[in-house]
């Protein structure tokens, strides 16, 4: 079964980079939806059917916290696989986030990282070179 | 197979566990370019040039590479590297994270940086890699 992924990042090159890691990793790629902001994350996740998200914190519009909790609280989207990938350094916060059901990957992030997390995350249903 | 008395340089074990082949890579510097002229003679003395011929060495004897377990030591800054300022050990690790990044493969498992010298070793039959590091062992 494929995977529709949505990355959520106002960095042009982390969610290029995110694309290119999730190539490698060995898992098999449906759609790939990328959104700058929150808000458009939200978008995405309403128009269409995604399996795993990857939300930045520092976005525009809607910052990745509230991107999170607006997932958790919707019925349809409750269940999501996300993580969040962040320079994000207050403990708390990333307290609240894991309290949530997150995966919290600290950037700069290392490929092996971001595997790691989709390992976790989708748990053994894909095949990954882990 | 082992490599002895990795401080800055980067051992690298690279097997592929249906095959059986494996290969192990003691590089000492970072780039070709310091001494092009040696990389000639030797390649496998250099990240950028000696992880490129590990590889396609592997691949060209049958490998492949969505099978690749590539495990990495070493990298340290031993007490005489801590006042030279060259920082080999770092500049290793970095330009071998770059030439992964190039190939599109990622680590299995590292064990890098610190201030010890490691010893590595890789066992054929079985993919099995460990290190030994002041008189004790631990797998990697």
């Amino acid at each position: 079964m494929s995977l529709n992924i949505l990355i959520a990042d106002d960095s042009i090159i982390t969610r290029a980079v995110i694309v290119k890691i999730l190539g490698l990793i060995g898992i098999e790629l449906g759609e790939i939806h990328q959104a700058t902001d929150g808000r458009q994350a939200l978008e995405v996740l309403d128009r269409h059917c995604v399996d795993l998200a990857f939300v930045d914190i520092n976005m525009p519009a809607m910052n990745g916290e509230e991107v999170v909790e607006a997932i958790r609280s919707n019925p349809l989207w409750a269940d999501l696989p996300v993580a969040v990938v962040s320079t994000e350094g207050n403990e708390e916060r990333i307290a609240r986030l894991l309290s949530m059901g997150v995966k919290f990957v600290h950037k700069p992030f290392t490929p092996e990282a971001i595997r790691k997390a989709v390992s976790e995350l989708i748990g053994t249903t894909h095949e990954l070179r882990v | 197979m082992v490599t002895h008395a990795l401080g800055s340089c980067l051992g690298i074990a690279v097997y592929d566990p249906v095959t059986g082949l494996g290969g192990l890579l003691h590089a000492m510097l970072p780039t070709a370019a310091i001494n092009p002229s040696q990389a000639k003679i030797n390649p496998c003395m250099f990240v950028d040039t000696g992880v490129p011929a590990l590889l396609h060495k592997m691949l060209a004897a049958g490998a492949t590479r969505n099978r690749l377990s590539i495990r990495a030591a070493g990298g340290a800054a031993t007490q005489t590297e801590r006042i030279d300022h060259f920082a080999i050990g770092k500049r290793n690790y970095i330009m071998f994270r770059k030439i992964l990044w190039q190939f599109g493969l990622l680590l299995d498992a590292e064990d890098i940086g610190g201030e010890l010298p490691r010893t590595m070793y890789l066992e054929i039959g079985t993919g099995k890699v460990w290190l030994n590091s002041m008189g004790l062992d631990k797998p990697l």
